[in-house]
């Protein structure tokens, strides 16, 4: 069973957005990073899948250099190798990625192809199913539950959907499929030591092309401070019947 | 007489094979030991002035009087006395050739009559006052050694009254026998607690063992804290065989003491009985990997840490529990990935955003908004004081409060000094406690670099749990810098006048953090700064007797079973009649205050730098 | 030159849809699938007979319509059949969009917390709205229905969704609540939330959390409310001793009204709230449920 996961690095914002001074990325001098959600959870069962029944896992990311960070952890999550498309650190839109991707993706033949629902970032929803038209293969989305038996793909939604697809297919998985493990020192030490292979694909001119960033506004209004403590009670039941919830 | 002299001789024979081939299992086992992360054998003034103290003088025994005198006496009995054993084997080869000295007879008698009060005063505390220290101890062993103990010196007694050589011989032979039956009891700890003692830390109480994850090293070589009975340092098998279970540990814990699973002393029994029964089958080569955690409740045990210090305290042979409980932690957290589920995020934060809380390290000096704080960026010239503001204080709403008065305070004072800002990463100390090692390792080297990079040479911290790591535990990865407590600089800087605080008459209790007044015995400057604002009043546990607020290892984010070792805190703190509970340390603050909040108190948890601020207002 | 909106139903999203999609074309042509939804203001209704859901085969039906601009809800099979449709037609999808003028569009990124204005290159533009963007405009006027049977590949129908399991627990659903209580860390343990469960209880609602919660293991993730968890859109949002990370936020930004309990009154969920109470969670909810019962007693 050969499996391979996309997976994209993502900063961790915190409560505000700061953006830098060209406005055309988010200022991420003093953000950690991480793999986005979905797609770490992505990685967790697709390591759960070849611990059951034999394989190997593949993790491929298109990004910066320091993108090898978020693939050490997959890597380190149970992942045997990693591909890292390098790019500049510049934006690509979904149809470039979803290119690029194919490209490293024909060459591995996999069983399955997972991807996160959407990035956490840029969240263009498009990318998995780009990918699985240029294969060829079938593709489905927003999975909550996977179970892969005699070549054939029963998918589960949030929504209780069941899906059964025949192998190879391509899917995408919502986070809350599984809780990723925490992984162990002697995992890490390892995961250091797995193949990192690095290619540079080119990029035509984005379709979907980012002109600027925007913070959107607040809500413009202070919060009403309804009082301090359990002595706010009286003031949040008040408050509760003016909006004829209690 | 050649009679004699062939049973002695025989008696001795026996008695020697028995005894050795006990010790050369003991000492074999000692040998498959690792080495301790820390230097144990450097700083030979100190250790042997430990040796002086603890051992010939029985000063941490002594820290309970009653059973300190008993035991002083037994265990200054037993010196006095040795010298009775050749004598008496003298006499039971030829009466004649044995010496009698009337000064030592007298002598000796004296410190037989001391041992055999010293027995009755064990037995009275044993049977009629039955303290809960010696729950889970096992009684029935220290029974038989008293009684074997008044047999040893009343038959010395008796041949000293009666000159008769039969007298003798019981006495060789008890001894003889007390000899075989010594390295298989907790009574082993005759030989090995001076031992331990010699090997225990000098200094830098407050610092943890480092672990080695050197890359070079083959991954079946390298030690990720407890796993296996083949895991443990030689030091962690002298403290299991130096345990004496005399519990005083077990009194001393505040998990204990509020209804947890974890008692100190059962910890390092649960880790002898361990190296017992698997030890010898590591030695043989044939030891299936049993893990150490899952002997009794070791595992569960581990997990109730506060890591705040009191059983080493206590300890009447300088055991070191918390060694072998982050060293259990360390394999659980970073080998097999099994640890309190709540934790988790905390250990994911650190590692990815660089503070426990997960909150951005761009917010991070967002507390010293409106206050005149310099932030120093690479190149800017190097300040006096690097302010460790810490993360508790840089995101926690009530912590927040001691590093805004201490920025103002230092401010006020003329000191010159600068804060990391964005650059100042979590110290690692929450991982650390909880057994991630690596990941705190990967925080002290990234710290070190900062602080090296920008040439800092002296830091103030105001967290005592930073102040620890930061001055007893970085130098193991490089980084020598003069450390103090804010209240320590602030002490003196009130010492010198350059603040200059109003009197108060409020009545103030302090509370003394477990890192700074028993890990780094920093004790006096706090009170200092109390009594310069208020009138100061003392709870029973202080000093290097405090009892934890429950934060320490980790517990911040952990849940807690069991009653609330905070609120436990905060009743002794009421019961002063004080208004004021203060404060030195972020952690203590927030504890203290949910303890306050909890159990419905009026009772005001304030940080001594915010109650110095206040005093100091134009 | 033709505008195409897909309708899912009657439901406030594909509502919402539909008046973007009036915004950008007058004349605006609307697709479904099954029973024909409402469609004030639209000009033809393309009813298309497919047996039920299948992702290609939707998309399918949608390309053959030849539309230049193809609108959704940015519901999941809204953004999923739109990105089918976006490889068949060669087009350009930008996916929760709030705003479009021409080629320019304005679009969510980071769940909602950070905007992208982009510009759209090609023939065909595809665009999901985001949902509750959009405020729903009423219409006059009834389309004409044509109903038709799309031409499909093979291919089309292999992904269909089969069977529904029932996934309830009984009760609301987080998504559907009027009420949510939600807890982060600040409720300090898994028991701590039974206070939450009682006031969300006795205010018709239901008890939702963070990541943080989820991590620690404290809650199912079924009960996370945020980006990567379920998106939420009550008349009342109470989220307690939750500091308002914005992957957290994504989740909420359709609560109608806010209230925040928090210890920390600088947390940064205090930007996002129509009001705040300042204190320790553990002590106030339970102070309010108990008011709540003093009122109706």
């Amino acid at each position: 069973m050969k499996l391979v996961v996309c997976v994209k690095r993502v900063p961790l914002t915190g409560g505000k957005m700061v953006l830098t001074a060209d406005q055309r990325a988010i200022e991420t001098r003093h953000l950690g990073f991480t793999v986005s959600p979905h797609e770490e959870c992505g990685v967790e069962e697709a390591v759960r899948i070849v611990e059951a029944q034999g394989g190997e896992v593949v993790v491929v990311t298109l990004g910066p250099p320091e993108a090898e960070e978020q693939l050490r952890e997959m890597l380190a999550l149970g992942a045997d190798r990693a591909i890292l498309l390098e790019t500049d650190g510049s934006e690509w839109d979904p149809e470039a990625t979803a290119a690029a991707l194919t490209e490293v993706i024909e060459g591995e033949a996999p069983d399955l192809v997972i991807f996160g629902n959407e990035s956490a970032d840029s969240g263009g929803y498009q990318v998995g199913i780009r990918v699985a038209h240029a294969l060829g293969r079938p593709v489905v989305t927003g999975l909550k539950a996977l179970a892969l038996e005699d070549g054939v793909l029963r998918g589960q939604q949030e929504t209780g959907d069941v899906y059964r697809v025949p192998l190879p297919a391509v899917v995408s998985v919502k986070e809350g499929i599984n809780l990723p493990r925490y992984p162990s020192v002697p995992a890490k030490l390892r995961a250091r030591k797995k193949p990192v292979e690095r290619r540079t694909p080119t990029a035509g001119p984005p379709r979907l092309e980012m002109v600027r960033l925007v913070v959107p506004e607040g809500r413009g209004k202070q919060a009403e401070v309804l009082g301090e403590g359990p002595a706010a009670a009286p003031a949040v039941v008040e408050l509760l019947q003016r909006l004829g919830v209690a | 007489m050649i009679v004699s002299a062939l049973a002695l001789a025989v008696a001795l024979a026996v008695a020697g094979t028995l005894f050795a081939r006990r010790a050369l299992l003991l000492t074999r086992l000692v040998r498959m030991g690792h080495q301790p992360g820390i230097d144990r054998t450097g700083d030979v003034g100190r250790r042997l002035e430990q040796e002086a103290v603890v051992v010939l003088g029985q000063r941490k025994l002594l820290q309970r009087l009653v059973p300190g005198l008993m035991h002083a006496f037994i265990f200054w009995a037993f010196i006095v006395l040795f010298p009775a054993i050749p004598i008496a084997m003298i006499a039971i080869v030829d009466a004649d050739a044995a010496p009698h000295w009337a000064w030592y007879e007298t002598l000796a008698n004296v410190f037989c009559v001391l041992a055999l009060v010293g027995v009755a005063t064990a037995f009275f505390i044993r049977k009629v006052l039955r303290p809960r220290r010696f729950e889970g101890s096992h009684l029935g062993e220290a029974d038989l050694i008293l009684a074997w103990i008044a047999a040893i010196v009343t038959t010395l007694l008796l041949y000293h009254g009666t000159d008769a050589q039969a007298w003798a011989w019981a006495h060789v032979l008890l001894i003889l026998g007390f000899l075989v039956y010594l390295p298989h009891s907790k009574h082993l700890h005759i030989a090995t607690a001076a031992i331990n003692v010699y090997f225990g830390r000098t200094r830098s109480r407050g610092r943890l063992e480092p672990l080695d994850f050197d890359e070079e090293q083959a991954e079946e070589d390298m030690r990720f804290g407890i796993g296996t009975v083949e895991d443990l340092t030689w030091k962690q098998m002298m403290d299991a065989f130096s345990c004496t279970e005399c519990g005083r540990c077990q009194d001393a814990c505040p998990a204990f003491a509020t209804g947890k699973v974890l008692s100190p002393k059962l910890v390092i029994m649960g880790v002898r009985d361990h190296l017992f029964a698997e030890g010898p089958k590591a030695l043989a080569g044939d030891h299936d990997g049993a893990p150490v955690a899952s002997r009794d409740s070791l595992e569960e045990m581990a997990w109730d840490c506060v890591t705040c210090g009191a059983c080493v305290q206590a300890c009447p042979v300088n055991i070191e529990h918390i060694d072998h409980i982050v060293d259990l932690r360390r394999h659980l957290v970073m080998v097999e990935s099994r640890f309190p589920s709540e934790a988790e995020p905390m250990l994911r934060d650190v590692e990815r955003q660089g503070n426990p809380w997960g909150r951005p390290q761009a917010e991070r000096s967002a507390w010293a908004e409106g206050l005149d704080v310099r932030v120093l960026e690479p190149g800017d010239p190097v300040p006096e004081y690097l302010y460790w503001v810490g993360c508790a204080a840089s995101y926690d709403d009530r912590a927040r409060e001691s590093a805004r008065s201490t920025a103002k305070l230092l401010a006020k004072a003329g000191v010159d000094f600068a804060i990391l800002g964005p650059a100042e990463s979590c110290t690692g100390d929450p991982a650390r406690r909880m057994g991630n090692e690596f990941l705190f390792q990967s925080y002290a080297e990234q710290n070190v670099a900062t602080l090296d990079e920008a040439g800092v040479r002296k830091i103030v911290a105001s967290c005592p749990h930073c102040f620890n790591t930061l001055a007893n535990e970085y130098p193991d990865f490089g980084g020598r810098y003069e450390v103090v407590h804010h209240t320590e600089l602030l002490a003196e800087l009130v010492r010198e006048g350059r603040l200059a605080p109003t009197a108060g008459d409020e009545e103030i209790t302090y509370h003394d953090s477990c890192y700074l007044a028993r890990h780094n015995d920093v004790r006096a400057q706090p009170r200092e700064l109390a009594a310069a604002v208020g009138r100061p009043v003392e709870m029973e546990r202080r000093e290097e007797r405090t009892f934890c607020c429950g934060a320490g290892g980790a517990h911040m984010w952990m849940e807690e079973r069991g009653g609330a070792i905070n609120e436990e805190r905060v009743r002794e703190a009421a019961e002063t009649g004080a208004g004021t509970l203060a404060v030195a340390c972020p952690f203590c603050t927030v504890m203290l205050d949910d303890g306050v909040k909890s159990s419905g108190r009026e009772l005001r948890v304030a940080d001594v730098a915010t109650l110095l601020a206040e005093r100091l207002e134009d | 030159m033709s505008t195409l909106v897909l309708l899912e139903g009657a439901d406030d999203l594909s509502l919402q849809a539909l008046t973007f999609a009036r915004r950008l074309d007058t004349a605006v042509d609307a697709i479904a699938f099954g029973e024909p939804p409402p469609a004030p203001g639209v000009r033809t209704l393309h009813v298309a007979e497919v047996d039920g859901y299948a992702p290609q085969a939707w998309a399918r039906a949608i390309a053959q319509l030849r539309a230049t601009t193809i609108v959704a809800p940015g519901s999941d099979r809204g953004n999923e059949v739109l990105a089918h449709a976006a490889v068949m037609l060669d087009g350009v999808l930008a996916a929760n969009v709030i705003e479009a003028n021409g080629d320019e569009v304005t679009r969510q990124r980071w769940g909602g917390s950070l905007l992208e204005q982009a510009r759209l290159h090609g023939d065909v533009r595809l665009m999901t709205v985001a949902p509750h963007a959009v405020a729903v405009e009423p219409a006059e006027g009834e389309p004409a229905v044509e109903r038709f049977t799309p031409q499909l590949h093979d291919a089309d129908l292999v992904v269909r969704a089969g069977e529904r399991v029932d996934t309830s627990t009984g009760g609301l659903s987080l998504a559907e609540a009027p009420v949510v209580v939600s807890g982060g860390r600040g409720v300090g343990s898994a028991e701590g939330f039974g206070a939450l469960e009682e006031l969300a209880g006795l205010l018709g609602g239901v008890v939702g959390c963070s990541r943080a919660v989820t991590s620690a293991g404290w809650r199912p993730h079924t009960d996370q409310v945020g980006q990567t968890g379920t998106k939420i859109s009550p008349d009342l949002y109470i989220p307690c001793g939750i500091s308002g990370a914005t992957q957290h936020m994504a989740g909420c930004k359709g609560a109608k009204k806010l209230l925040a309990i928090n210890s920390d009154p600088e947390a940064p969920i205090m930007a996002s709230a129509d009001y705040a109470v300042i204190g320790d969670v553990g002590e106030i909810v339970p102070a309010i449920t108990a008011e709540l019962r003093r009122v109706r007693a």
